[in-house]
């Protein structure tokens, strides 16, 4: 049985007095994978711009434009048509001792390592590892994951898109990016290779077809345990047809959906408003 | 023996002019006659005068705040032509192996599938820019310029200390010095064809053309510096102006629609390639550091669209790594399926399983270098540091293994190099150099300015030889085998420098004790 998601994502930044010269790298279009295909997928940039896409290191497809010319506002919407499948039965993971013997020296290797965002203190590193003795990789992810639900509620505005794994770790809350961040440190910690995930999940899976509904951008986790295998620490679920892959890195700051420079005063908080729409 | 030469001892290190007290090397014989006769004043005089036309031309550096002119000694150093074919081939091979390590390592990733490299020095190197995967030099280079710094050794031989294929300095030097020599000495050229390096800079532009975006018949090419704050700025200056380019700081480039344009009092016009001497951190803001005030925000991406040529490439840092260092004698094999030509000096990683113990339990016999010093900061030397230093250092290298490499002691060769004496008087005495030659890479052919820049530690027995630690330079010469005899070197009639005196010389610091190396990162 397989979903199909149409995603409506519009940022919009007010400037308060004009920007110039600005330059943009947008990462909001869904890959095609095994469990996803995307069916059409389109940026829109206003004021009007020249885009140009690549396929950066992580294998993101990435928009890139610029504007030069002075602007008061910068919207941009990225909508796609997604097919998405249920999860697949989980594999039997291999052993811990296989996981680290494999990774040790490999393309794997990448994902074990902290950056700025997935570092945590070494009490917290040992913790995870304590609590991960005797356990496969998928009792690993599970257990870690709990740990992780445990002790950080899920509270909008306590932590910013700089923040970091100690942060919410440490002040008890955080969004989805913290609880990916927190989750990948910990299972790293571990032993087990994992990445951050940014995309989409659709708020209600049951929802009527045809009608938009309000929900947000997401990030969630994928450790490997032979393959890689989903995570969803915000929501303790596997991915499944409501989640939309957009891009894999080892943290947010590989993956971010908008960044961009431009010459000017600072400007407002961007507006974002995600709309999803379920035709199947 | 002349009085200048009375009383010359060689250390314990290999003497570039003597091969025993009062035997002169053949390369030498001729500037060994020729400088014989002058007493101590004409040498001291002689290098007054060097020194006020680096003055007048800016070629100096900042020593405690104040301007100082470049010291350049008199007395040249001298490769016959055998030993710097041999030299020069061993640049070759390595610049060539770390062409092909970049392009693997930005690209299929072979050598570390292979086992030959760890993958964990790739993930963990600073200078692994995966913004600057998938950019694809047109004619394949991406080591347009380098500075391989060499010093030979007690029996000697050359070594490889370390390679800098990121933004390397110091040619200017090379230019400058010959000049003033040609000016200052012309006897001493008389004797002997000495092969010129005032090629350097037309070298330098054919390859930047050649490396110009496919399909662009006649490319702009232009010198991106940081401005005039960088210590390199007058070399930055004279390498335009001697190519016949622009030169442009971050604000004067523009990017639009993935190209890149210059804003000149006739509009934006077209730019093709672009030697930056801008370090990969400050080159675009939307990629590194956004707080970069002087890169150009966009220019990765028409980069990454084939639309304008970044030399040297961004991203070369995981090449010259001094861990990675350690691993060249081996991608010369995996590559080139060579020999190396120019050894390396024995190296310990520490972080491989049983050195750290080892390194530890040796300190005090060991040269420790951090893996990502510039300008030879953090260097120790083991013989000559204190005890609490020592300590200092275990602690250190225990908490970061992959952070540094430990190398045996290597006594500098010496070159006579006018000095006070004990007595007060001016004499030649034996002072410790190094070489940095530059190679230019265009694609087809891996070209090495004859000679490069040596550099002189002007304290006794001192082994750094940094101009922030009272290093200086000399005139480095190649003689040439078939070259008319009366030949002199290359002397360009350009006009007057318009540049201003500014502070100009290897930045870097480096601690008591160590052959430190001049890198001159560029900011």
């Amino acid at each position: 049985m397989a979903g199909r998601l149409r995603i409506r994502h519009e940022t919009r930044v007010g400037y308060p007095s004009p920007a110039g010269s600005s330059y943009n790298e947008v990462r909001m279009s869904p890959l095609t994978l095994p469990t996803q295909t995307v069916l059409d997928s389109r940026l829109d940039v206003a004021p009007a711009a020249s885009l140009w896409t690549y396929w950066d290191y992580w294998g993101t497809q990435v928009t890139v434009f610029d504007l030069t010319d002075s602007h008061t506002s910068l919207s941009l919407t990225a909508t796609s048509l997604v097919e998405t499948a249920p999860p697949t039965p989980l594999p039997t993971p291999l052993d811990r001792a296989e996981i680290a013997a494999r990774s040790a020296d490999s393309r794997l290797t990448e994902y074990l390592s902290a950056t700025p965002r997935t570092t945590v203190s070494p009490d917290l590193a040992a913790q995870a590892c304590a609590a991960a003795d005797g356990l496969d990789a998928h009792q690993t992810a599970a257990a870690l994951t709990d740990l992780v639900r445990e002790r950080v509620s899920y509270t909008q505005g306590t932590t910013g898109v700089h923040s970091g794994a100690q942060d919410a770790w440490d002040q008890r809350a955080g969004v989805c990016q913290d609880f990916a961040h927190l989750t990948a440190a910990l299972l790293r910690a571990a032993g087990i290779p994992t990445r951050y995930v940014s995309g989409y999940l659709h708020p209600s899976p049951d929802a009527e077809l045809d009608r938009p509904v309000a929900g947000e951008s997401h990030a969630w986790v994928e450790y490997w345990a032979g393959e890689w295998i989903g995570q969803d620490p915000t929501n303790g679920t596997r991915p499944g047809e409501s989640h939309v892959i957009v891009a894999r890195g080892r943290e947010y700051g590989d993956v971010p959906p908008h960044k961009g420079v431009y010459r000017g005063a600072p400007g407002e908080l961007p507006q974002v408003r995600v709309e999803f729409t379920r035709l199947a | 023996m002349a009085d200048i030469f009375d009383s010359y001892t060689t250390a314990d290190a290999w003497d570039e002019m003597f091969e025993r007290p009062g035997v002169v090397r053949p390369a030498y014989e001729a500037v060994f006659a020729a400088l014989s006769p002058l007493d101590s004043l004409e040498l001291r005089y002689r290098t007054d005068q060097m020194a006020r036309a680096f003055t007048d031309r800016g070629v100096t550096y900042s020593y405690g705040g104040e301007e100082r002119p470049f010291p350049l000694d008199l007395v040249p150093r001298l490769l016959d032509a055998v030993e710097w074919d041999r030299l020069s081939r061993g640049v070759r091979q390595r610049v060539l192996a770390l062409e092909a390590f970049l392009a693997d390592a930005y690209g299929r990733q072979r050598v570390f599938a292979d086992g030959v490299v760890p993958y964990r020095l790739l993930y963990s190197s600073p200078h692994f820019h995966r913004a600057a995967h998938g950019i694809e030099p047109p004619n394949g280079v991406r080591v347009h310029v380098s500075g391989i710094d060499l010093v030979r050794d007690e029996e000697g031989r050359f070594r490889v200390l370390e390679d800098n294929v990121r933004v390397p300095s110091g040619v200017s030097y090379v230019i400058e010095n010959r000049r003033v020599m040609t000016r200052t000495f012309p006897a001493l050229f008389a004797e002997q064809p000495v092969r010129p390096v005032d090629e350097y800079p037309q070298r330098l532009l054919a390859a930047l053309k050649a490396c110009a975006p496919e399909g662009v018949t006649d490319p702009v090419v232009v010198v991106l510096t940081p401005g005039v704050a960088n210590a390199a700025y007058f070399e930055h200056a004279l390498l335009a102006r001697l190519m016949g380019v622009q030169l442009v700081e971050g604000r004067d480039l523009v990017c639009s629609g993935n190209k890149v344009r210059m804003r000149t009092t006739r509009g934006e016009t077209p730019v093709h390639v672009i030697y930056r001497r801008l370090d990969d951190d400050f080159l675009d803001p939307l990629h590194f550091r956004p707080d970069s005030l002087i890169g150009v925000p966009g220019i990765m991406s028409a980069a990454h669209a084939g639309n304008v040529t970044l030399a040297n490439a961004v991203g070369n840092g995981i090449a010259d790594d001094k861990l990675l260092y350690t691993y060249v004698p081996d991608l010369i094999r995996y590559y080139l399926a060579e020999e190396p030509l120019l050894p390396n000096v024995e190296t310990i990683r520490p972080e491989e399983p049983g050195r750290l113990e080892e390194v530890l339990d040796q300190l005090d016999r060991l040269v420790l270098k951090p893996v990502d010093g510039a300008g030879g900061k953090g260097i120790v030397i083991g013989p000559r540091a204190e005890r609490d230093a020592l300590d200092r250092l275990a602690e250190e290298v225990k908490a970061d293994p992959r952070g540094w490499i430990a190398q045996r002691p290597v006594a500098l060769s010496t070159s006579p190099t006018l000095s006070r004496r004990g007595d007060g008087q001016d004499g030649l005495a034996p002072r410790h150099i190094d070489l940095r030659p530059f190679a230019v890479h265009d694609g087809s052919d891996v070209w090495l300015v004859p000679g490069g820049l040596t550099r002189v530690a002007l304290g006794e027995g001192n082994l750094i030889v940094n101009s922030s630690q009272g290093g200086g330079s000399k005139d480095t010469w190649v003689l040439a085998p078939d070259a008319p005899p009366s030949r002199t070197t290359g002397e360009r009639s350009t006009a007057v420098s318009e540049v201003s005196p500014r502070q100009f010389g290897p930045g870097g610091t480096s601690t008591p004790g160590g052959p430190a190396q001049e890198e001159a990162q560029q900011q």
